[in-house]
């Protein structure tokens, strides 16, 4: 496999799409579970339809940002030590692997992402705001949480703690997504500009993208 | 052998002397503060320099993994290790001196200022740092993720640091490094303080000269453990007889 990198991350897409396709783990679990979560809230703190249209927005990030995190994971550390030696024998560019994996993530935490979305639409009455902003906040909010879920289900793979570890590294350094995402939906609920949170969310998006591939090498060699 | 005992008791020995000393000039500096008031001023003189410590030790955790990364030397990863141990418990103790203070002045333990948050949210990630170093036996193995985590984690420190700045909150700015000279007008509150950090500093380096050393002992007990051959099931398993003649 020594063709081009956008080929190799193109070959990762497909391989982990694919996976998914046969298993079917964010699609009948982890999308379900989130769901379920939106729904035990309101029975554990109240049905009042004003509490929760207020605070669905902030719900359906932090599920967002938990349950997103097992999606970008799932993907990171399904592969076992056999099947990385053999991608490292064929010549896989390990940034490429690692890119790849972050793409493929990306795509199912959008899914996640927008089913998600409708079931806090439909369960807390939230209203959709500025368009074209929101999907901009899912995309940055989508890559960076693919970005960190790949890049610590890298560093614990084959752990003893496995992906058990990943919620502890990844939910503190998601902080700023989550502030982003949720300051975001208020400013376009406000009409003000968002432009300085979606900034620190690409500037986060960049740090980790740049950490990752760097060290996309390094710890395919551990 | 006296060289060895003093060799090997000098660090601790620096503790007791620098943390003495710090404790004689918080003691003998003004106690009532205008704002703050009575003796609870006194617990600046361990929070400012734990936080002044944790970012130091994050730092050198920091660099301690870039080191690693780029060298492959195991020296450079137990720096790292070492001082992401102190760095966590001096931001321990600056988050609980903080809510000490907090509830005395504020009247609460938390609010969700930018510093407090942060400086929480710091504390998590070198905590799943260590966490991290626990789940990996193999010390190569361990050194290589670490690192990588190392240096993703260090991203935090300016973000807490100028987070007084950059956003408006309870916690105070900076009092001591500033553009326009020390906030703290009281000559002998200002040396309590440097005192302090200068203190806490030994503390660090003594904490950091036996970590290290203690590292390299357990990586050496490990490579010994590795290299003798045990049986796979031990004495606890024999074999058993099924009777009849052999």
């Amino acid at each position: 496999m020594t063709t081009g990198f956008w080929h190799q991350v193109t070959a990762v897409i497909n391989r982990d799409l694919l996976r998914e396709r046969r298993r079917g783990d964010v699609l009948w679990i982890t999308i379900p579970f989130g769901a379920i979560a939106l729904l035990l809230v309101p029975l554990a703190i109240g049905t009042d339809a004003i509490l929760l249209r207020q605070i669905g927005p902030g719900m359906y990030w932090v599920i967002v940002m938990l349950f997103g995190v097992l999606v970008a994971v799932g993907k990171a550390s399904s592969e076992t030590l056999p099947q990385q030696d053999a991608s490292a024998l064929l010549g896989l560019d390990p940034a490429a692997g690692f890119v790849g994996r972050a793409a493929s993530a990306t795509l199912l935490l959008l899914i996640f992402e927008t089913v998600v979305g409708l079931v806090a639409v439909g369960l807390y009455d939230v209203s959709i705001v500025g368009v074209p902003w929101l999907i901009i906040t899912l995309l940055i909010v989508a890559i960076g949480l693919a970005l960190l879920g790949t890049l610590t289900g890298s560093i614990v793979n084959s752990t003893s703690a496995g992906t058990a570890l990943v919620p502890l590294l990844v939910a503190p350094l998601s902080v700023p997504l989550l502030l982003g995402a949720t300051q975001s939906y208020e400013g376009l609920r406000l009409g003000h500009s968002i432009l300085s949170w979606v900034l620190l969310m690409a500037a986060v998006v960049l740090v980790v993208a740049i950490i990752g591939v760097l060290t996309a090498r390094p710890l395919q060699e551990t | 052998m006296q060289a060895q005992t003093l060799n090997r008791r000098w660090p601790w020995v620096a503790i007791v002397l620098s943390l003495t000393i710090a404790f004689v000039f918080a003691m003998i500096s003004p106690a009532a503060d205008s704002l703050q008031g009575f003796e609870r001023v006194r617990i600046m003189y361990v929070h400012v320099p734990a936080a002044w410590l944790a970012y130091l030790a994050f730092f050198v955790t920091f660099g301690g993994s870039v080191g690693y990364l780029i060298t492959r030397n195991l020296r450079w990863d137990r720096i790292a290790a070492a001082s992401a141990e102190i760095g966590v418990y001096f931001t321990g103790l600056a988050i609980a001196l903080g809510m000490i203070w907090g509830k005395s002045t504020w009247g609460v333990w938390w609010t969700w200022d930018a510093r407090l948050t942060l400086t929480a949210i710091m504390f998590f990630v070198y905590l799943g740092y260590l966490a991290l170093r626990r789940t990996t036996d193999d010390s190569v193995l361990r050194a290589g993720r670490a690192a990588v985590l190392g240096v993703l984690g260090a991203v935090q420190i300016p973000l807490v640091h100028f987070s007084v700045i950059w956003w408006r909150g309870l916690h105070q700015g900076p009092s001591v490094v500033r553009a326009d000279g020390p906030a703290i007008q009281d000559p002998l509150m200002l040396t309590a303080l440097i005192v302090g950090v200068l203190a806490f500093t030994v503390v660090y380096v003594s904490l950091m000269v036996k970590r290290i050393e203690l590292i390299h002992l357990e990586d050496r007990k490990a490579a010994i453990d590795q290299s003798i051959e045990r049986p796979v099931a031990g004495e606890a398993v024999t074999v058993p007889d099924l009777g009849g003649s052999s």
